[in-house]
């Protein structure tokens, strides 16, 4: 079965009333996972995972794919509007978001960014129909060297996010690879760091740190500023995307999208990479550079693109070659095999209802998204007229509730508490917090993909030039930092992070 | 005789007695009606200390729900994760509620964390089994197209003998994929090279990518690899041949050994400090769940299989127990344990 007929044999399998409904509560339960800051794609599904045991296995499939994928677009909201990451992915648009907002401009930011996803996600699942067999067999080439280089790559891109005093960026960074470093060391499996507390021996929760950093730190400068109240007081303008909004963010979108879904095929990649990467890419390609950090639309339609495009590109993997690259991915294949299915690479012949079934839904649950979120867009700007009195309990019970429903652990809840009084600290001191999040998620890959290549290998060093996806990431890698070096940018002071 | 029981002792064989004649005289239906006194009401939790969508998640599930089927009880699967287990099991072992309102769905992997890496907080009888699900036994894989295509498991020795330190095979450091390899290379003298990973399923996919040669795994993830033609079984780490792989040596027959035996165990425990009538009943309703025929057919899907010698076991709290001894043996032999 050829792509196309494939597709059509896809919408074939869907296209009834009852898949339908799936994909839309999929697409509704998505969305409001992506606007509650802290509850991830990951706890929803793990919660939701009983209820597709009763359901036909493509019922469920679909439904669980709308959901993570829904995610993404809800994701940028409580960025936009509160400074609030509501998933790990949109710490990124918390950036130029926020400053949008404050400008009166939330409006077209959020209009941007479900269009962005939109347009992202539907891209990237034209690539799923078309390639994702070529494109599994690529991806499951990135060994240990290849994950190693394209960590590098990732950290060569934290250096154009700096802003302000390059020193403190170049702190920040180090923080993030001294955080990550605690835990289990996957070479010799030794703690590191734990203090002699069980609670550690798992790192630092991730939902955690970037709750505390981003939500809880925000939290305690607004109490200290508006209290009495709103957020914005600047009146709302437009509420859609200008004609200049849209000339300035089409090409990110493209991007966003082509990088998104590279990044979210191959196993180290995944959202949360994708939308720092493509934040790096934006600002470093923009005429002004400087215009980052106080409310750039490109600042916010790169990422939004990259992370819903990633979505799509982990599906790559886990539906031709069964094999999942994210945790949320690994829980869809859990969800498939509980139904007694187990995919692999021959998922997409011995299934063609299911794998193709899944595609086309992913078309359907993209234009359900686009049509549930634009007419949302109004209703969510109107939440920063509410006083921030009673904004705020609200979304600091929800970040406790996001951030508990990761491990089920209350420790977390301590380590997102220590962390929103040192970010508070962080942004007083004005220093960016972004490089910590970004070298926190890297570095740990970065180590230990190094040190299992070195393992891997008796040419020590050279046995990276010897694999030619290494050398060419390396090459790109190179000739970044050479840009910063020989080229450097003009000192922009501090964006809009306080 | 009787004297030389402990009276913990003591209760425990109560216990396991009034399990199985529970068990055995009552029928599905009617478990809902022995639920001992005092019992708490509301859902029970069954943790499980690894992600969602995983092995150990999904037998979990499964079990769950005929657990709820059979005893009307709601049973919410509950996923405490971190340090690779560790923080659920000490979580389980240290500050679950011992009323009998949760259980862990653990594997044991639990023993090794417990004798290895619980620094002293607790010991593994802190968490008492109740009921034996399934086993997993360790199997080797390589590819079809890698160095090891066409050879057997003596070969594959002979060959990491000629060449020591060359052929890659993927590890989990400090667990029984560490293990298994050790032993090889002590009894043969041959030497691979260990690449680590961070969880097994990594190995696997780094062997089906040709970055690995060898790749200790479980039958269930191997399989749609394996039906590709990629991969091939080459030993399994049981004590005999398993029904669902009758052609696949164990590797025992293989290098002429008797110890090479690892396998995933998959059991329920409670708190040690529950009520022993209420880990009976408990247990009743595990093992009433293992007659199942559907969670059986389920769990056979996952590729795992039932061992007959804890599955029929009159005590599978003692059955388990002495595979956890014989587990500390290993580690005071090899010098992991003082």
């Amino acid at each position: 079965m050829d792509a196309l007929s494939g597709l059509m044999h896809g919408f074939a399998v869907v296209l009834q009333p009852q898949l339908l409904m799936f994909c839309l509560l999929g697409s509704v339960i998505g969305t409001l996972v992506g606007v509650l800051p802290g509850i991830g794609p990951l706890a929803a599904l793990a919660l939701l995972l009983p209820v597709t045991f009763t359901l036909p296995p493509i019922a469920g499939m679909l439904m669980l794919a709308a959901i993570f994928y829904g995610a993404m677009y809800g994701g940028s909201t409580t960025s936009i509007l509160l400074n609030l990451p509501g998933e790990a992915a949109s710490v990124v648009t918390c950036r130029d978001g926020y400053q949008m907002a404050l400008k009166g401009r939330a409006g077209p930011a959020l209009g941007v960014a479900a269009f962005g996803s939109f347009i992202a996600g539907t891209l990237s699942v034209i690539a799923l129909t078309f390639f994702a067999p070529i494109l599994g067999s690529f991806a499951i080439r990135f060994g240990p060297p290849e994950n190693f280089a394209l960590m590098v790559l990732g950290l060569v891109c934290t250096l154009y996010m700096i802003s302000g005093s390059v020193l403190k960026g170049l702190v920040m960074i180090a923080l993030g690879v001294l955080l990550g470093t605690v835990g289990i060391d996957v070479v010799n499996g030794r703690e590191r760091y734990t203090f002699g507390t069980i609670n550690l021996t798992g790192g630092v929760e991730i939902l955690a740190l970037v709750i505390g950093l981003y939500g809880v730190s925000e939290i305690l400068l607004n109490v200290e500023r508006v209290i009495s109240s709103t957020l914005v007081t600047e009146k709302l303008r437009h509420l859609f995307p200008t004609r200049a909004d849209w000339k300035a963010s089409a090409a990110p979108i493209a991007r966003g999208s082509l990088l998104g879904f590279l990044l979210g095929v191959v196993p180290g990649g995944g959202p949360i990479t994708a939308a720092f990467m493509s934040y790096a890419m934006e600002q470093r390609i923009s005429k002004t550079p400087e215009r980052f950090g106080r409310g750039a639309i490109e600042g916010v339609a790169g990422p939004e693109s990259a992370n819903n495009a990633a979505v799509g590109g982990s599906m790559v993997p886990v539906l031709s070659l069964g094999i999942p690259g994210t945790p949320v991915t690994a829980l869809l294949l859990g969800a498939l095999i509980i139904q007694g299915i187990q995919p692999g690479p021959l998922f997409i012949q011995q299934q063609p209802d299911l794998f193709w079934g899944i595609v086309a839904s992913m078309y359907i649950g993209n234009v359900f998204l686009l049509i549930l979120n634009l007419p949302m867009v109004g209703l969510w700007v109107q939440l920063l007229k509410v006083p921030y009195k009673y904004l705020f309990p609200v979304v600091l019970l929800l970040s406790v509730v996001g951030t508990y429903s990761a491990n089920k652990n209350v420790f977390d809840l301590w380590v997102m508490l220590g962390f929103g009084a040192f970010g508070w600290l962080l942004r007083k001191l004005r220093y960016d917090l972004a490089p910590l999040i970004i070298a926190f998620i890297l570095a740990p890959m970065m180590e230990q993909s190094l040190r299992q290549s070195l393992v891997m290998s008796s040419a020590g060093v050279w046995f990276f030039a010897q694999r030619p996806i290494v050398v060419v990431i390396c090459v790109i890698s190179a000739v970044l930092v050479g840009l910063i070096v020989f080229k450097p940018r003009k000192n922009i002071p501090s964006g809009g992070d306080l | 005789m009787l004297n030389r029981l402990t009276l913990r002792g003591f209760a425990r064989l109560v216990a396991a007695a009034a399990a199985f004649a529970v068990a055995g005289a009552v029928g599905a239906q009617d478990l809902a009606k022995t639920k001992p006194a005092g019992f708490p009401n509301g859902p029970l939790e069954m943790t499980v200390v690894y992600p969602a969508g995983g092995g150990a998640d999904l037998t979990a599930r499964l079990l769950a729900r005929t657990m709820e089927k059979i005893s009307g009880e709601k049973i919410l699967v509950n996923n405490r994760t971190g340090g690779a287990g560790m923080v659920g099991h000490t979580w389980l072992a240290t500050q679950a509620p011992a009323d009998g309102s949760v259980m862990g769905m653990v594997v044991n992997l639990v023993w090794g964390d417990a004798m290895l890496r619980g620094q002293g907080r607790w010991t593994y009888t802190d968490l008492e089994p109740i009921g034996y699900l399934n086993s997993d036994p360790m199997i080797w894989a390589v590819t079809t197209n890698g160095p090891f295509k066409s050879a057997s498991l003596a070969q594959i020795v002979q060959m990491a003998k000629e060449k020591p330190g060359t052929y890659r095979v993927a590890t989990v450091p400090g667990s029984m994929w560490d293990y298994l390899i050790e032993q090889v290379e002590v009894n043969t003298g041959a030497k691979f090279l260990k690449v680590p990973f961070q969880s097994g399923g990594a190995g696997t996919t780094a062997l089906v990518g040709d970055n690995v040669d060898i790749a200790p795994a479980f039958f269930a993830e191997l399989r749609p690899h394996v039906d590709s033609g990629k991969v091939k079984l080459v030993a399994i780490a049981s004590q005999q041949r398993v029904k669902h792989l009758p052609d696949l040596p164990t590797f025992n027959e293989a290098l002429n050994g008797k110890d090479y035996e690892w396998t995933l165990l998959r059991f329920v425990v409670v708190p040690k400090a529950v009520p022993a009538d209420r880990k009976a009943w408990l247990a009743s309703v595990i093992k009433a769940a293992m007659s199942d025929p559907g969670l059986i057919e389920d769990y056979t899907k996952l590729g795992v299989y039932f061992d007959p010698a804890l599955r029929d076991a009159a005590n599978p709290t003692a059955a388990l127990n002495a595979l956890a001894e014989k587990e500390r043996q290993f580690y005071l032999k090899t010098g992991r344990l003082k």
